[in-house]
């Protein structure tokens, strides 16, 4: 079962399940803030990201960091017109969670279904790197090896900029302690727009990776949502590098789980997973009690 | 507490519900039965969805799942229980299991509870479909149920507990307790507000209408197929029809109903997608511009044109 070619493959689901995770987590930690509609964002790039090669010949793995800037973009508009007012209004402060629930749960229907309007409701897909690699014993398609690299260089690189930059350390210090954050001289409100780009661009950037490999179609968002939610649930609400481990736990689980029992059981697999943490342990696997407010 | 002013509302209600009734069976078109017994699911439907998340602020994304087990279990029991039995059984069923996954994920405060509303919908759904599959069935198919004007009563009756379940949740001492929890859980459970329970009881009991209302559903449609009976949309559609409305009191969602309702016979037929758009927009823009809903405005307005 342990095979090198199973692990190889765990790693390449795991890696962008870690990418979709640290976008989702990082606009929870810092705002309170559930992205319900993260997983449309990520069908957005794809989409994006299958017109600029179909029509214009752009090669995706170029295209992948224009799509970021691109939902970044739509992640500061979101944040302007949108949450701005939200998290200036009392009213709706007081009850943030369950508000901003309700706000991203409408984006998202309208998203889809005004994609589906737009793009037809057929799934698509196109054709790069089909070639397959050999890495030692084990096999792997070129666009998923693509994929699994640039989605690793990604997290990795998210982590450095929250580890040694000065921006990165003012995201952490609002995560931690918004008050504080404030006293010291942390600008909370542009430490939220800085986030609103993060997240939304990591998503347009995920989406343009799993467009490499994968069908895209109107009403694939949901299940990178609710991917994304188990994940940040096992890593902990908050914590970034929690999501990028948490991403690649899933990735081996399911990669392993779906060895043993088949494909047909993926689904119940992920939210039994889900489920189970929820109720076993809600503060995440490596959270203390403590976190869990 | 105004018991008599209550009198008097249960009364109007009952009055114009059976006026209602009466003419819809007496005089109107098949379509029209048809559109009026899916009003008073939706009815039903919203009213139960505000009691536990209209009320304490903890939202429940995943409703639907108590809809799509109700239906579920009404079409395994169909020929073997009497309607009444199985439709019970459906209400029960739901409201066991909103108790038994409520219980350790009330113990935590914030997201988790959404959290998992989301995700126990597509696990139950996923389950139904991969234990179908393996039954090698593909759909069912239900002859010989009620006729629909006898699926019309059921819905209307449904429509009318839920409403007064919840006119009544919010006037007592169980909806001070959960409007306290909205407000400020820990302040609540200080002051000796048993908030895991009240919690779990609200859960449950918005649990038990959709159950019933999915088993009625089924008599409607005649036809059982998972990925139909657990749509997240049906889920999206209770929820934008409360909030249009309005949660803070039992009118709310009965106006967001009849708002949407009359919205879908328009537009769905032609554009599914343009209706659900338009649902997702209503909702961001009622969320953030009209907190209150349309009841709460018409409320505010009334108010003031009094004064």
């Amino acid at each position: 079962m342990l095979s090198f070619q199973l692990l190889i493959a765990a790693l390449a689901t795991g890696s962008v399940y870690a990418l979709i995770a640290v976008g989702l987590n990082l606009i929870y930690g810092t705002m309170r803030l559930l992205n319900v509609a993260h997983g449309d964002l990520v069908m957005l790039g794809a989409y994006a990201t299958y017109w600029s090669f179909s029509l214009l010949h752009v090669d995706p793995l170029i295209a992948v960091p224009f799509v970021g800037l691109l939902a970044a973009g739509i992640g500061a508009a979101a944040y302007f017109f949108l949450f701005q007012h939200f998290l200036r209004t009392g009213s709706l402060t007081d009850r943030i969670e369950a508000n901003s629930l309700l706000v991203f749960f409408g984006l998202s229907i309208a998203i889809e279904n005004l994609a589906s309007l737009a793009f037809s409701g057929n799934p698509q897909a196109y054709e790069y790197l089909d070639r397959v690699i050999r890495i030692g014993s084990a096999s792997i398609v070129g666009n998923r090896l693509a994929a699994l690299i640039i989605a690793l260089c990604t997290c990795i690189g998210v982590l450095l900029f929250f580890r040694l930059t000065t921006l990165g350390l003012a995201v952490r210090a609002i995560i931690q302690s918004r008050d504080a954050a404030e006293i010291v001289g942390v600008s909370a409100r542009k430490t939220y727009l800085l986030t609103f780009c993060i997240g939304f661009g990591l998503a347009g950037m995920t989406g343009a990776v799993v467009s490499l490999y994968s069908q895209i179609w109107p009403f694939m968002g949901f299940s990178y949502t609710i991917v994304g939610f188990v994940i940040i649930i096992l890593g902990g609400l908050g914590n970034i590098v929690g999501s990028i481990v948490g991403g690649l736990l899933l990735g081996v689980l399911e990669t392993f789980g779906v060895a043993a029992v088949g494909a047909n059981y993926r689904s119940i697999l992920i939210y039994g997973v889900f489920i189970a943490i929820i109720i076993i342990r809600p503060q995440g696997l490596f959270g203390t009690k403590s976190t869990a407010r | 507490m105004r018991p008599l002013h209550d009198v008097r509302i249960i009364i109007a209600a009952l009055v114009t519900t059976a006026a209602v009734v009466v003419g819809v069976l007496f005089f109107a078109s098949d379509y029209f039965i048809d559109f009026a017994t899916s009003l008073a699911m939706w009815i039903a439907l919203s009213e139960s969805w505000t009691l536990l998340s209209g009320m304490t602020g903890y939202v429940s994304l995943g409703h639907v799942v108590f809809f799509g087990l109700g239906g579920y279990l009404t079409v395994l029991t169909f020929g073997m229980l009497p309607i009444w039995a199985a439709l019970a059984l459906s209400g029960a069923c739901a409201t066991g299991l909103a108790v038994l996954v409520g219980f350790p994920c009330f113990r935590v405060r914030g997201p988790y509870f959404v959290i998992l509303t989301f995700g126990l919908s597509e696990f139950v759904k996923y389950i139904v479909v991969n234990v179908e599959a393996r039954a090698s069935k593909f759909g069912r198919l239900i002859f010989g149920g009620p006729d629909p004007n006898e699926v019309f009563l059921i819905m209307v009756g449904l429509a009318v507990a839920a409403f007064f379940l919840s006119y009544f949740i919010r006037r007592s001492r169980l909806g001070a307790g959960l409007r306290g929890i909205r407000e400020d859980e820990i302040a609540a459970e200080t002051t000796g507000v048993p908030v895991a329970r009240l919690k779990l009881i609200a859960f449950g009991l918005s649990a038990l209408i959709p159950g019933i209302a999915g088993g009625a559903f089924l008599f409607r449609s005649g036809y059982f197929e998972p990925i139909q009976a657990f749509n997240p949309s049906i889920s999206f559609s209770m929820i934008t029809m409360a909030v249009i409305g309005g949660t803070d009191d039992a009118y709310g969602p009965l106006i967001g109903a009849v708002a949407l309702v009359t919205l879908s016979e328009l537009l769905w037929a032609n554009a599914p997608e343009i209706y659900m758009t338009v649902l997702g927009l209503l909702l961001v823009v009622f969320v953030i511009w009209v907190p209150d809903g349309i009841e709460g405005r018409l409320r505010n307005w009334w108010k003031t044109q009094r004064a």
